[in-house]
Order: C-alpha cells, then sequence, then structure tokens
C-alpha cells in the first residue's frame, strides 16, 4: 500500500506515491532519480545521505518519507547555481581538494551548507561539531576543514 | 501499514485509542532503526507526531521550566533558559548523536525509548523533573525517577503520549552537568553517562544529585553516593567516599562497546571529575 | 614540464560536488532484476537441508541459485580453495549459500525468507591457537588437493595453513649467545574493515556469449579474471567496466560479489544488479587480517641487536584469500629499518571459521610495524638507552640489506627522515608533562610493480586523451597524477587532458589501484607511449611547417620552430592532418617495474620477495591520555615521507592525511573481534570509524629523492602512510602512561589501570 507524498525538492513540486514506512533516501533515489545523495549506512552513522529538509540537515536513510509532507528538501543536486556554476562551498571543496572518492561529499556539502547559513563565521571546532554526523574515510578531514576556513576567511558562503 | 500524520495531540490520542498496532515515533532515529533491523515489526502502523508544534519548545513560569516532548536536541542545545538553567540538559542533547540527529531527534523520544544509554535520562533525574502524560481526563504526573521500568519500558501508560517535562528551576548556587564517555569524540552512545547537580549554602553542599545510564538496566539515581557528598565541601575525600559507593550502586554488564570494569572505574572517575569541577566552579575553598 | 609538481584539480571533482558521478550503485539499466544472497547465519555447519521451491514461486522472482546449479569448482586468488555457493559445509557466518534475482530487492528479500535452511552447526574453529592446536577440525581436509594460481610456484602449506614462509639462516642461536640482554614480546591486533562509503555492488548482463560488468573495482582486470575463473570461463568472456569507486582501500581488488551478478544475468537473460547492504558488507568483508606476532630479540649492551626470531600468525578467516603472499611481507620487514643480526622467521596463514580476511592498505605491515617499533621501545628501555638514540645508533646504511638479500643503497633516507623530523619537533622537547608522551616509527615501503598500460590520442581538437584501465579510487592517482604527467609530456596544461573511466574490452591489461602503484606505474606507460608517438607527431608538424623535426619544439598546445617560436602549428592541426597521413595520432605504452636482486634461497614460501621502489618513512606522535577515562588525544603528529618526486601536493597531501586518520582509527577504536566466529561489533556505528573532531591536521614533511625509472622521478605514495601509525602511537602512548600497550585498539582500560599504577608508584 503507498501514499501520496507532497514535498518540494530543489525548488520543484513533486508529488509521489511512498510507501507507508519509506525512507527519503528511497524516495530520492529510486523515484526521483536523484541519485547524488547517497547510502552508506542504514543507520544514521555515515551521514552520506544528509539531506536539507526545512533547513536542518537529516539523514535521510532513516528518516521516513512521509514526514517530509510539505517540506522543502534540499539535495546536492539543488546546489549549484542557475547557469550551472558552482556554488562558492562546491567550487571550495574542489579548490581545496576536498574530494577523494567523493562518496562522503553530498552529505558534508548538505550538512555544510546548513552549517554556514546559520554560521557563516564558524571556528574549526564548530566545523568538526557540524560534521561529526558525517564520516569521511579518505581524507583525514584536513581539506574539509580547509575548504570551510576558505569561505570563511572570505566572509561567508 | 499505514503512516499517520495527525495535527493535532487530540488526532493523535484518538487513533492511538481507536487502533492498537500503532507506533510512535517523533524524529524516527531510533524506530526507524529498530524497525529496519527487526527490532521492532515491520507490519506495525506509524504515528507521526513530530509535526505537533504545540509540543515543541521550551517555557519558562512560576519557578517552572518545561520542556514540551517534541523538542529536538538541538532546540535544547540552542535554548537560552536551558543553557543558562539547565546547562546538563543541554550538555546532554549535544552527545546524542551528530547534527542530523539531533536536528529530529526529540527529548520525548530519548526519554520514552528508554534505552539505558538515554543521555538526557540522567539529567531529567537529577533535576527532579516531572513526566507530563497524557490521561483520558487530566494528564497524568510522573516523577523522572518513577518512569523508567526496566530495559526499554518506561511507566507511560499504553495509548498514551508524553506530553512534556516540568522541572522546578535550580535553586542559585547550583551547579550541573552531564559528562559522557563514549570511545569517540562525538556520536557514542554513552559507556557511562553522569548527570551531577551541587547546590551550596555557604560553603557546604546541601544538595547532591547523581544519576547515571549506561550501567543499568534503566537510567538510575546513585542515592548512597549523593549522601557522601550531602554536607561535604566536594573535598578529595568525600569524592572518593562517593566514588567508591557510586561503584557498589552500578550493575554494568559487558557488551561490545566495553567491560563492566570499565565502566565501573568510569563511573567513581567520573563523580570526582564533576566533584572537581563544580568545586572549581562554584569556588568552594 | 610546468603541470608536474603543481596543484591540478581533479577532473572528477566537478561531478563529485554535484552529485553528478555516477558510482557502482548508481548505476542502472531499464527493466534490470534486482538479487539478494542467503548467507550463512552460523560460522560453521554442515547444510542438511535447502528447500528453494517457496522462494521460487515466490511474487516477483525470476531465479532462485544455489550450488546446484554453479560451477562446481573451486577459485581463489593465489589458491583455489574458494566454492561458489558454500554446498556441503559453511565456513564462515555471511558465507553464500543462495541468491534469488526478482524484479525488485524487496521482492528477492521477501523470497529469501521464505528459504528452508537447514545446517547441524558445529563448533567453529574460531581462532588461530583454536586451528593450531592438535587435532583441531580442519576447515579444508581437501587441501592437498586444492589447485594454485597457473604459473605460481608451490609453497608449503597442510594441515589448517594455507600458507607458511619460513627462514632460518642457521647460526640465529649462536648469534643469541652474544647477547648480554634477550627480550621477547607477543602483539595481537583485531581486524579491520576498510569501511569504504559505498557498499558493494555489481551490475551484470549476459548476451548468450559474454557477460558486461558495471563495477566499482579497484582492478577490472582482476575482476575479469575471478569472475572468469569462477564461471570456468576463458577471460576474453568478460568484458568489466568500471564506474566511480566510493573507497577501496584494498577491499575492491579481489572478486567481490561479482560472480553472483554474473551467474544471474546468465541464468535469467536480464541484466542483474546485486548490491550489499551495510551489515552484510561488513561480515562478508575481506577486512585486514588480525593476528599474533612473537619476536624475541638479543642485544648488546651497548645497544646493538645481534639475533632475532620473529613469527607471526595470520587469520586468514575461511578461505586464503591474499594471505600466501602477505606471509612474505613478514621477511620483508622482521630485518629492515633496523640492523638485526641473524633471523629466523615464521609467518603462517591460518584457516578459522570466520570471514576470509584480505587487502587492506598497507596490509600487513601497519601491525609488523606496530609490533617491531613497540618491540624497539622496549630493547632500548631494557638497556636504558634514549629511544631515539637507540634507533640512530641501528639505524640501516646505504647498502644495507633485508633479511631477502635485497640492498637498499638509498637508505640514508631513513636517517634525513629521522633528521627532518627532528627539526620539526625536537624528540627531547616532545610529549613533556603529565600523561604527556611522545613515539616514534619508521618504515621502508615498496611500490607495486605489476603490469600497467595506456594509451595516448591527440585529438582533433589539440587536447589529449589518455585512456587505460587504472582505477581512480579517489586518491587522484588518475584524475590529477596521470593527467599532469601527460600533460607535461607533451607540454600542455593539465586541463587539456582528460582520462577515460576503464573497460576491459577496450584498455589493455592494468593491474589496478593497489600498492601505490599508478602514478608511478602507468606514469611510466605514458612515457613509453609518448616516446613513441612524438616522432610521428613532429614529422608532421616538419611537414607543416617545413622545418627538420629536430628543430621543432612542444608547448603551448603547439609544435613551435626553436629558432623563431612565432612559426608554428597547433596540436590540433597536426591531429587533423595525421588522419590524412597514416592515420590518427594514438599509441600506447606499457610497464612494470623491474624487481630488484634478492636471495631465492633466503626463505621458503616466499611468493611476494621483494619491495620493489622502496620509499622511506618516519612519524612522530605526541599524545596526552585523560586520567579520568582513560582516552587517548593526539596533540601532534608529523611525518616524513620520501616519494621520490611530488606529482602533486594536494595529491600526496590527502594521501598522507587520510592515511594517517586511518591508522590512527586502527590504533584508537577500529577493530572487528569476534566471538566464537562471529563478530561482535556489527554495524558502523559500534565498529566506531574516526570523526572530524577525532583526527587532528597532520605536519607533513616531504623528501624528494627522484626515482631514475620513475615518472618525472615519482615514487609510489598513497599505501604507507598509513603503516607506521599505530605504531608510533602506541609507543607515545606507552611513554605516557608507562603501559606495556601489546593489542590494538589501545584500550583506555588499560590505561586506566597504569595511571593508576603510576600515581602509587
Amino acid at each position: 500500500m503507498t501514499q501520496e507524498l507532497s514535498m518540494e525538492v530543489n525548488g520543484i513540486r513533486r508529488t509521489v506515491e511512498v510507501a507507508g514506512d519509506e525512507v527519503l533516501l528511497d524516495t530520492l533515489r529510486d523515484r526521483l532519480y536523484l541519485t547524488g545523495t547517497k547510502r552508506g549506512c542504514d543507520e544514521g552513522e555515515c551521514g552520506a545521505c544528509t539531506v536539507i529538509v526545512d533547513g536542518a540537515p537529516v539523514h535521510s536513510c532513516i528518516f521516513p518519507a512521509l514526514a517530509a509532507e510539505g517540506a522543502e528538501v534540499r539535495t546536492v543536486e539543488g546546489l549549484a547555481g542557475s547557469a550551472g556554476r558552482l556554488n562558492p562551498l562546491q567550487r571550495a571543496f574542489v579548490d581545496q581538494a576536498a574530494v577523494q572518492c567523493g562518496f562522503c561529499t553530498p552529505g558534508f556539502l548538505m550538512t555544510l551548507t546548513a552549517l554556514l547559513e546559520t554560521n557563516s563565521s564558524a571556528s574549526d571546532c564548530e566545523v568538526d561539531d557540524a560534521i561529526a554526523g558525517n564520516i569521511c574515510r579518505c581524507t583525514g578531514y584536513t581539506a574539509i576543514r580547509a575548504a570551510v576556513r576558505s569561505l570563511v576567511r572570505e566572509g561567508g558562503a | 501499514m499505514q503512516f499517520l500524520a495527525p495535527d493535532t495531540v487530540e488526532e493523535a490520542l484518538r487513533l492511538l485509542s481507536d487502533r492498537g498496532d500503532l507506533r510512535v515515533l517523533a524524529g524516527g532515529t531510533d524506530v526507524m532503526i529498530q524497525r529496519m533491523t527487526g527490532q521492532l515489526p515491520r507490519s506495525e502502523s506509524l504515528l507521526y507526531i513530530g509535526g505537533l508544534a504545540d509540543l515543541r519548545g521550551v517555557s519558562r513560569s512560576n519557578g517552572m521550566i518545561r520542556i514540551g516532548a517534541l523538542t529536538t536536541h538541538r532546540d535544547l542545545r540552542c535554548d537560552r533558559t536551558i543553557v543558562t538553567h539547565l546547562p546538563s540538559f543541554a550538555e546532554a542533547a549535544a552527545t546524542v548523536g551528530g547534527w542530523q540527529t539531533q536536528a529530529v531527534g526529540t527529548i520525548g523520544g530519548n526519554l520514552c525509548n528508554a534505552s539505558p544509554a538515554a543521555d538526557l535520562a540522567p539529567p531529567i533525574l537529577v533535576a527532579d523533573a516531572t513526566m507530563v502524560v497524557s490521561a483520558a481526563d487530566a494528564p497524568m504526573r510522573i516523577p523522572a525517577d518513577r518512569f523508567f521500568v526496566d530495559r526499554r519500558r518506561t511507566a507511560l501508560p499504553a495509548g498514551q503520549i508524553l506530553l512534556e517535562i516540568e522541572v522546578p528551576a535550580p535553586p542559585e548556587d547550583t551547579w550541573e552537568s552531564y559528562l559522557k564517555v563514549g570511545r569517540r569524540g562525538a556520536m557514542e552512545v554513552a559507556l557511562v553517562g553522569l548527570a551531577a547537580r551541587f547546590s551550596m549554602v555557604g560553603n557546604r553542599i546541601t544538595t547532591a544529585r547523581l544519576a547515571v545510564c549506561s550501567v543499568a538496566p534503566t537510567p538510575r539515581r546513585l542515592r548512597h553516593a549523593e549522601e557522601a557528598l550531602t554536607g561535604s565541601t566536594l573535598d578529595e575525600e568525600a569524592a572518593a567516599e562517593a566514588a567508591r559507593r557510586a561503584t557498589e550502586e552500578v550493575d554494568p554488564i559487558d557488551d561490545q562497546r566495553a567491560t563492566a570494569t570499565y565502566r565501573r572505574m568510569l563511573v567513581g572517575r567520573l563523580i570526582r571529575k564533576a566533584a572537581r569541577l563544580a568545586r572549581q566552579s562554584l569556588e568552594i575553598r | 614540464m610546468t603541470a608536474v609538481g603543481m596543484g591540478t584539480s581533479r577532473s572528477d571533482a566537478d561531478a563529485k560536488v554535484r552529485g553528478l558521478a555516477v558510482y557502482g550503485v548508481d548505476y542502472r539499466e531499464a527493466g534490470m532484476l534486482h538479487a539478494r544472497l542467503l548467507r550463512s547465519p552460523v560460522p560453521a555447519g554442515r547444510i542438511i537441508r535447502l528447500d528453494v521451491t517457496e522462494a521460487r514461486s515466490s511474487p516477483g522472482v525470476h531465479a532462485v541459485i544455489t550450488a546446484a546449479d554453479a560451477p562446481e569448482h573451486r577459485n581463489g586468488l593465489v589458491l583455489l580453495d574458494t566454492p561458489f555457493f558454500a554446498d556441503d559445509m559453511v565456513l564462515y557466518e555471511g558465507e553464500p549459500i543462495a541468491m534469488v534475482v526478482a524484479d525488485t530487492a524487496t521482492q528477492a528479500q521477501s523470497a529469501i525468507e521464505t528459504i528452508e535452511l537447514e545446517i547441524e552447526e558445529l563448533e567453529p574453529v574460531s581462532n588461530v591457537a583454536e586451528a593450531l592446536a592438535p587435532g583441531a577440525r580442519l576447515l579444508h581436509p581437501d587441501l592437498d588437493s586444492y589447485e594454485i594460481l597457473p604459473g605460481t610456484a608451490p609453497w608449503p602449506k597442510g594441515g589448517n595453513c594455507g600458507g607458511v614462509m619460513s627462514s632460518d639462516p642457521g647460526d640465529v642461536d649462536e648469534a643469541f649467545e652474544e647477547a648480554d640482554v634477550i627480550v621477547e614480546d607477543v602483539y595481537t591486533v583485531p581486524r579491520q574493515y576498510q569501511a569504504y562509503l559505498e557498499p558493494k555492488s555489481a551490475t551484470a548482463s549476459y548476451d548468450g556469449w559474454r557477460w558486461t560488468l558495471n563495477v566499482s573495482h579497484q582492478f577490472p582486470y582482476k575482476a575479469r579474471s575471478r569472475v572468469a575463473q569462477s564461471l570456468g570461463v576463458a577471460e576474453s568472456r568478460i568484458r568489466v567496466v568500471g564506474h566511480h569507486i566510493g573507497g577501496g582501500f584494498g577491499a575492491r581488488l579481489d572478486l567481490g560479489i561479482e560472480h553472483y551478478a554474473a551467474i544471474g544475468a546468465s541464468l535469467t537473460g536480464r541484466t542483474v544488479q546485486l548490491l550489499n547492504d551495510r551489515e552484510e558488507d561488513l561480515l562478508s568483508c575481506m577486512s585486514r587480517e588480525n593476528a599474533t606476532i612473537r619476536v624475541r630479540s638479543g642485544l648488546t649492551n651497548q645497544g646493538r641487536i645481534v639475533a632475532r626470531e620473529f613469527e607471526c600468525l595470520m587469520d586468514s578467516g575461511a578461505y586464503a584469500g591474499d594471505t600466501p603472499y602477505l606471509t612474505s611481507i613478514v621477511l620483508l620487514m622482521a630485518g629492515s629499518v633496523y640492523r638485526v643480526g641473524p633471523t629466523r622467521v615464521t609467518a603462517k596463514s591460518v584457516y578459522t571459521n570466520t570471514a576470509p580476511s584480505g587487502a587492506f592498505r598497507g596490509v600487513c605491515g601497519t601491525y609488523l610495524c606496530f609490533a617491531l617499533e613497540r618491540h624497539t621501545d622496549r630493547l632500548a628501555q631494557a638497556i636504558g638507552m634514549d629511544r631515539r638514540e637507540f634507533r640512530m645508533r641501528n639505524l640501516f646504511e646505504p647498502g644495507d640489506s633485508m633479511l631477502n638479500g635485497q640492498t637498499l643503497e638509498d637508505a640514508d633516507i631513513l636517517r634525513e627522515a629521522f633528521d627532518r623530523v627532528e627539526d620539526a619537533a625536537p624528540w627531547d622537547k616532545a610529549g613533556k608533562g603529565p600523561l604527556r608522551g611522545v613515539g616514534s616509527a619508521a618504515v621502508i615501503w615498496l611500490t607495486n610493480p605489476l603490469a600497467g598500460s595506456a594509451t595516448l590520442g591527440i585529438q582533433e581538437d589539440g587536447s589529449l586523451g589518455v585512456s587505460t584501465a587504472a582505477t581512480e579510487n579517489g586518491s587522484g592517482a588518475v584524475t590529477m597524477g596521470l593527467r599532469q604527467i601527460a600533460a607535461a609530456e607533451f607540454g600542455l596544461d593539465a586541463d587539456q587532458v582528460y582520462v577515460t573511466s576503464p573497460d576491459t574490452d577496450t584498455q589493455a591489461y592494468d593491474a589496478g589501484s593497489q600498492g601505490s602503484r599508478t602514478t608511478h606505474v602507468v606514469g611510466m606507460a605514458i612515457e613509453a607511449a609518448a616516446r613513441q608517438m612524438k616522432p610521428r607527431l613532429f614529422n608532421i608538424a616538419s611537414g607543416l611547417l617545413a622545418v627538420p623535426p629536430d628543430d621543432l619544439e612542444l608547448g603551448g598546445g603547439r609544435v613551435s620552430v626553436r629558432a623563431d617560436p612565432s612559426r608554428a602549428v597547433s596540436l590540433a592541426e597536426v591531429a587533423r592532418t595525421a588522419l590524412g597521413a597514416g592515420g590518427p595520432l594514438s599509441a600506447t605504452g606499457t610497464y612494470s617495474v623491474p624487481l630488484p636482486k634478492w636471495d631465492p634461497d633466503s626463505a621458503e614460501g616466499l611468493l611476494f620477495p621483494v619491495f620493489p621502489v622502496p620509499t622511506y618513512h618516519v612519524h612522530q606522535a605526541e599524545v596526552e591520555v585523560d586520567p579520568d577515562d582513560g582516552s587517548v588525544r593526539v596533540t601532534r603528529y608529523v611525518v616524513a615521507q620520501e616519494v621520490g618526486r611530488m606529482i602533486n601536493p594536494d595529491g600526496v597531501y590527502g594521501q598522507i592525511q587520510g592515511g594517517v586518520a586511518q591508522g590512527m582509527g586502527y590504533a584508537l577504536w577500529e577493530g572487528l573481534e569476534s566471538h566464537r566466529g562471529r563478530y561482535t561489533r556489527r554495524t558502523l556505528e559500534s565498529y566506531g570509524l574516526p570523526l572530524a573532531v577525532d583526527i587532528p591536521d597532520v605536519e607533513v614533511i616531504i623528501l624528494e629523492h627522484p626515482c631514475e625509472a620513475g615518472p618525472f622521478g615519482a615514487k609510489g605514495v598513497a599505501e604507507p602512510p598509513i603503516v607506521p601509525v599505530a605504531a608510533a602511537i602506541a609507543n607515545a602512548v606507552s611513554d605516557a602512561t608507562g603501559a606495556d600497550v601489546t593489542s590494538l585498539p589501545i584500550d583506555p582500560e588499560e590505561l586506566l589501570a597504569a595511571i593508576d599504577r603510576l600515581q602509587e608508584g
């Protein structure tokens, strides 16, 4: 049995039929083909599935899709600007070599987007705290911190 | 199964009384994982109350701080009233998972889930909180120390939900904190979590409150240890005695996260650390 | 030449930050089916009954596949000991027994749950000690009859040992008699899970003769040969197409679940996708093996090591995997870095009823270094000598040899590395204060020598295409390093060079992203291709410019007259002209690293005999231990690493930072312990990967000693930064607390006990 879910995804109103206990990650990946959001653990540990729901980062792998009814959902695919230009955070990830295998990158970008929108002068400590729910196995986090630092120094994202 | 998302508390309670197969979820950060791992049956329908705005938020009046059951961990760690008057709540909330969990996970969910490791449980125990629970007529009130019945079992009556947590504002010259040990610096299930609260008159501790999680089937107060500190100056000797008593009061187990021995060691050391920090902070000589 | 040694963005970063990069788990085909595996719920037992009747008629099911439908022969990386599906016996929890292919993954899972499986459980052989005990149940009673990989020399094995490597120079006991002091230590380490964030997957299709596999694999040609081997068909009937890889760290070098997708495709005639969920991925992954290491050294009161015995028991799990190779590394490390005198070495790969172990960055080097460098600290302490002083006295000099007889003419780089660390963080001032400590560790590591290839093509728009089956596992070796090497060869900017993704149908053999080899080996292949192509390129340009080829030079996307650079022709024009003058400008280069000399009589069972293109590494850690909970905080971490020549600083620093973080995880939090054959930590959450809050920024010192036979002098970089980390941290923790750290991850409970002893004493 499915139920109707209506939400705004990256600025576009989407209405889909979902299973009652479907998680938002499955809706995004399998029904809306937004595969930029990644599945890493199915238990809200690794953060690769992070999307922003009404301004807050959530682990979409354990977030009930139907709890997003009427919500504004943002995914990595919605970050780039209108002409397809990378936004400053994406640009900083590229320039500071914060991307290696890249599987965690969408999740980090979404958490850090939420951070910089609420705190454009985040310190290293605040960054580390904000991304505690995002795991990167490749970089050792240094380059990710540097990417955020480069934006903070420039006066915010 | 169905996903039901009532708009009001009344509707939620009506659905609960009409149907016996509903699992209440708020942020879903525990319930969804328990369903996926088979700890909860997937046939259960879900009653999603996370959207009930009336049950979210912190207010203060007449010496009482009221925390809506759906107040998120993120709300708690950022709320000025909580940070000022009930810092152990804010500190505990800040250790529950990462931001993504704190953004949707709620104090009510954390308490009703009744994990032996529930981080918000020790703070409500030391704060003499009262759990305000829905009931057929008027809301029912359950003292915090009678709320946790057993591992994953609370005194919440079937078909009812937790509405809010009432906490008396602490007296002047009170210090409280939540000290948690995990393996990593964040995202940890507590190996031991200790909430400590000390109120002082003159140079003496008049009220000492200690509560722990992860060292027994339910979070619990450490009353013998508290007695060792009451009337003291939180000196080394009193703290050592409290630590000694505490290790006898707890009943930890070995699991994949830590041994019972280590947990016992931690309880004592955290009590001594709390006494040390409080002594400095309260400027006890 | 400007492109080498400078930072350049990786060519896959744009797609990755947009969420548009397609990984193995993102790959889809219209109408594809979905598979799920039935895995053994127990670590050891005999299958009494397997009834799939109900599953076959479950909704949406296309096929239910068991051992009865699969090839009967065994497969393996070097020892062919692994059945396709468990048939009679199950040897580990998580071993595949059957697979269901259905329209949806949910239907496949529902059908799996209807399968009636009855297993007579056996007491598992749960650890190496049990496996080697007299009368132990044999996991592989037919071990002697198993085939080995063609072309491999047979090696000693037997009982519950899939491989034994041993070396005895004959004069060890006499040498021990010279010793004033003898120190013996035993170290134990658990498994480490690679914990790549993208769980394993495979998508396969079949056209009646050939299979096509769409995968995230570090070594597509190995996936090809292993799928072919497991199906019992010729390798050329398998095509492997590589997609973005969500981390590998060694776990995607051998066969994963590709052969299951392949058999699903050929039995249904449809495209079949198989995805691991995280729990089955963790339970079945070929993690770094757990091991026990015993080391005994004799030394003089003056601090000279005169004799050594070294024994390593590696738990290969239920099937041998790569461990018959890894036993060789024990010989290569037991007597390197420091002079040790005559040394007897034994290493055994031992079967147990646990998941097969396998390759993880640094393989057994991480724990061998931990054991050796902890032991080195203990030797210094045994004669009351400063630990750094002791190291300096015994350090290798140029011309010293490892126990395999391989001579290291450039071993003085080790001393340079120690000196550079000393300049940055002087030993006598480091780690001072209550519950603070300092530790160091050094290692010599290899560059994997296996073959690679690259095809270059100057395009009609003047850009340069590099086509290679080398894989971009995230390190940047392909999307930065190889692009830069190719660009430098042709005087282009790196952004004028693009690289393709791997496809075994169109690119020649490459041995995959392992052992830091990609930049070095494939870089050399690119240079070889460039050497082939350039004469023709200059000849065509010579015709266009009417100037002899020797008077021309390449640069800025043009071929110009050296004496008069204003006379030039663009590479685009040269490429277009070439089409009518013999065909496109394309050339393929190949390379494999010549092996250094070694003494074949130095050991028995030496399948991996040398460290080609060795590099030198010194790490120094400073730590602080919390007296309230025993937790360890790394307060400073310095790495001095020799890289030959740095092609891309971002790439090199990124590999060092990332490798050190994985090493810190190994030292302090990670570990798959098992109890009676079952892992006790079974989720990513309980496993405990390091977080940003746990990992400090690392100070990196790069030493450059260009390698004559290396692209622009580059040696391997990416693998070794993980190797000395646990050793350096353990030594620092021991210095801080007095605890004799003999196991990993470092246990805060033991540290609290040690702190209590310190305070009482």
